[in-house]
């Protein structure tokens, strides 16, 4: 290329390049195969061991059994009570983080000042950048004690109600930036539309906005309540490890103040308790783990489905 | 839509002027008040570990009364005085981050080059590996020669392996020169070099061979002093010489030079001079402190059953040592993946239906939950491979995967908003694919990417449940061996001691853990930031 001869090699070597240029794609091609791999390499690793876990207990035990005892003989192995604790959890979590989460994203979108928002947004990421772990540790240590002050209220040292409220906030920052986005997807042309009808700000936030974005909203909320269901850490050091599955509506009201068990949490166990591998119990993890990612993943994609459609409607 | 009628029928009895402005006003509060709820909860959390972990609740309304002067006076004063002015602002933001910055990246080549490799290890690889790729880099660079890539990739492969052969005669060498001197040579040097490029090329500031003769010269003749402290040895010196107190001087040399953001300098300096401050002025004056868990004893010791002799270190060590594995094994395939899904992916016909699918793949593979990855390091790096259960290896290569989809995210859009028109000048004048994606896109795609990958590393260092599902020790009394050595992590030990009933471990040692894993993200995300403004800026 810097040939400072006197006459200008115009047709290059391009033999020797030819060869360069074939080896860098096919280095970056392996890079990018390498996610492919990943993902197929997660499902050979949950479903192996789980068609193991299928020959010693049948698949209707597992996936309709209301009782799970995985250490003390007898064992038992049904998922059930796994999943209700998973949901008793996300339900909570979405409690919180879904209302707050859709009222930061109007603000976000629809009120804040220029200046408030560059503020505002940065530190609603911090919510989400802090580890799991410390979340689960606030929960148990100070969440706990404090709302076990207010009279009338009984909460054990695990249980589900604080390690659900602080999951909630830590999901506020996904639901409210995937919210805004399809919020501010929304043409002007429909506000101004609607201002030239005499609307408000509030009627035109919440009556052409909110509407105009729901499928970006919906999408937002099904990806916390995945995020919610996949959450491990906070529940493992503050919501306990009972499993339970409630006889009747009081009892399923109060599991919200005692210790529960969800599928993350079971998994986490089952792996502390025996890694060299065999039992049933161990292999119930992975079947364990593919029920969760089996849900995660539909809801993911439910998700991106979603956000597809606004982004086709506005784009 | 459905307030339409109610509207109509109100604006006919009450008049216009009087339509839902209530409504509409107590709504906008409501919308800021859900904005303001998780930060502020966060918030007072952070001030309980806070005040936890600084043991705040034995100090005396003295101590506070000092703090106020020495501290938060002074820090707020240089807010007012710096709110107004950008280029005060800017100042003291970049001091303060190339402070902290090369304290922890002193810290984590100390970790790494020192405690782990060991000085006479880390100089056969400096002499077989690291010396020669940066000697084909910068040939390459200047000669432009067409084989600079492959001949640094032969380098990456050949030079570990050449150095394993030549390891027994190279480290007597380096056993014989001692290991300050393999630092000063493996690190102080090239910082040297690199100040001389800087201070002449980007900096503009001319006396670059100079500058080069003062980061030689002045760690040298300093030594004196550096042996009467006690804790820092000379290798330590030398390397935070390279750091840390070279770039500080380079950016109090930058900044003093210009009068606008001289001023922006006082900020730092205020808050360093007032924390000695308050460290020293308490004791003289016998008034009472707090009596904290995070300090010295507690970041340099082994955990213990015993509250008071608790530390983190061995934890420390085992996370940086990941994330630098972690760091280089998701850049590498990370910014891969996402230059061939922008630069080299096609989008139509049979393999176009590929490269869809590999998106679609990477998009859902973010959302997979964490320990669920736990599951995949288990089943295939610790069982199949056998790289064992709880190694160094395992869990880098288990968190490479789990962070590299967001990695291939932040590294696709930095390349997409590299301008089609300055590829198409770059292919206009005959440059072939990979000439145009390293001499035109990547340098403005490098600070993008660095801003996402950085964040990334942030979520790796705080998970935890994978590293449970791979076997990591839940304690360890000592730092990893290598590679292959058993470790345990930050994270990890946070999660041990939280569930320890006792009350000095809840509300003091695991506090303090806590605190050690913010700060450590904390400059981590300001790193970051600090990159993403130089982008803004357009001064890369």
């Amino acid at each position: 290329m810097s040939q400072e001869t006197g006459s200008f090699d115009l047709r290059g070597d391009r033999g020797y390049q030819d060869q360069r240029e074939r080896v860098y794609r096919l280095v970056f091609l392996a890079c990018a195969v390498l996610s492919v791999l990943t993902t197929v390499g997660i499902i050979l690793s949950l479903a192996l061991p789980a068609i193991g876990f299928f020959e010693e207990v049948t698949f209707s035990q597992f996936i309709l059994g209301t009782r799970f005892s995985p250490k003390i003989t007898p064992t038992v192995f049904g998922v059930l009570p796994l999943v209700f604790g998973t949901l008793l959890i996300m339900v909570g979590a979405a409690a919180v983080a879904l209302p707050f989460g859709l009222f930061t994203a109007i603000y976000l979108s629809e009120y804040a000042s220029t200046g408030r928002r560059a503020i505002l947004k940065p530190m609603l990421e911090v919510l989400a950048g802090v580890p799991t772990v410390v979340y689960g540790y606030f929960a148990l240590v100070y969440v706990t004690p404090i709302l076990d002050a207010i009279p009338g209220v009984e909460l054990g040292t695990f249980n589900a109600l604080s390690a659900s409220l602080i999951m909630g906030i830590m999901i506020i920052p996904m639901v409210s930036s995937i919210s805004e986005d399809a919020m501010s997807a929304v043409p002007d042309a429909l506000r101004d539309a609607s201002y030239g009808l005499g609307g408000t700000k509030f009627n035109v936030s919440s009556g052409v906005v909110v509407p105009a974005a729901a499928s970006g909203i919906a999408s937002s909320f099904i990806l916390a309540l995945s995020r919610a269901i996949g959450e491990t850490m906070i529940v493992v050091v503050a919501a306990g490890k009972t499993a339970r599955f409630p006889g009747g509506a009081t009892e399923l009201l109060g599991s919200f103040f005692k210790s529960t068990q969800t599928m993350t949490s079971a998994i986490i166990e089952l792996g502390l308790s025996d890694l060299s591998g065999g039992t049933t119990a161990y292999k119930a993890l992975f079947a364990i783990g593919l029920t969760l990612f089996v849900m995660t993943f539909a809801l993911n994609l439910l998700s991106d489905v979603l956000v597809k459609r606004y982004q086709e409607d506005y784009n | 839509m459905a307030t339409e009628t109610g509207g109509e029928q109100r604006s006919e009895d009450a008049g216009f002027g009087r339509v839902s402005r209530v409504r509409g006003r107590v709504f906008q509060y409501l919308t800021f008040g859900a904005s303001l709820f998780g930060i502020v909860s966060l918030a007072v959390l952070l001030g309980y570990v806070i005040w936890d972990a600084a043991g705040l609740n034995t100090a005396g309304p003295a101590w506070y009364a000092l703090a106020l002067a020495t501290v938060v006076a002074p820090g707020a004063a240089f807010v007012q005085y710096a709110r107004r002015r950008p280029q005060v602002k800017s100042a003291a933001i970049e001091l303060f981050a190339i402070i902290v910055g090369g304290v922890l990246t002193g810290f984590a080549l100390v970790v790494v080059l020192a405690v782990i490799a060991g000085a006479e290890r880390w100089f056969v690889y400096f002499l077989t590996t690291a010396l020669p790729l940066a000697a084909v880099y910068l040939y390459s660079r200047t000669a432009e020669v067409g084989w600079g890539g492959l001949a640094l990739l032969g380098v990456t492969i050949g030079g570990p392996l050449l150095g394993s052969l030549l390891m027994e005669p190279v480290s007597a060498v380096g056993a014989y020169i001692g290991s300050p001197a393999i630092f000063y040579l493996s690190v102080l040097v090239p910082t040297a070099l690199l100040v001389r490029s800087l201070v002449d090329d980007r900096l503009g500031l001319g006396q670059g061979n100079n500058a080069a003769l003062a980061v030689l010269l002045l760690p040298v003749l300093a030594i004196p002093v550096v042996d009467t402290v006690p804790l820092v040895d000379r290798s330590v010196w030398v390397i935070f010489a390279a750091t840390l107190i070279t770039p500080v001087g380079l950016v109090l040399w930058k900044n003093l030079s210009d009068s606008r953001r001289r001023a922006g300098l006082v900020g730092p300096l205020v808050l360093i001079l007032g924390l000695g401050a308050l460290a020293i002025v308490p004791d003289m004056l016998n008034v009472a402190g707090p009596s904290p868990w995070f300090d010295w004893q507690y970041l340099s010791s082994s955990p213990s059953q015993t509250a008071e002799r608790a530390g983190l270190y061995p934890a420390i060590i085992g996370s940086v040592f990941m994330i630098v594995l972690v760091a280089l094994l998701t850049l590498v395939l990370g910014v891969g993946s996402a230059l061939y899904l922008e630069e080299y992916a096609p989008s139509s016909g049979p393999m176009g239906a590929v490269t869809r699918l590999i998106r679609i793949n990477i998009s859902n593979l973010a959302g997979v939950p964490s320990v669920v990855y736990g599951i995949l390091g288990l089943a295939v790096f610790a069982n199949t491979l056998g790289l064992g259960f709880g190694t160094v290896v395992t869990a880098a290569f288990t968190l490479s995967l789990l962070i590299l989809p967001i990695v291939i995210i932040a590294s696709r859009e930095a390349i997409r908003a590299v301008p089609d028109s300055m590829r198409d000048a770059s292919y206009g004048m005959g440059a072939t694919r990979w000439q145009t994606i390293r001499n035109v896109v990547m340098p403005r795609a490098i600070p993008g990417i660095l801003t996402g990958t950085i964040l990334a590393l942030g979520r790796a260092i705080g998970e935890t449940a994978p590293l449970i599902m791979i076997g990591v020790a839940t304690t360890k009394f000592s730092p990893p061996s290598g590679l292959f050595g058993k470790m345990t992590a930050m994270p990890m030990q946070v999660y041990t001691w939280a569930s320890y009933p006792s009350a000095a471990f809840q509300h003091g040692v695991v506090a303090a853990g806590v605190v050690t894993l913010l700060i450590v993200l904390l400059t981590m995300n300001s790193v970051a930031v600090v990159v993403r403004n130089r982008i803004e800026q357009g001064d890369y």
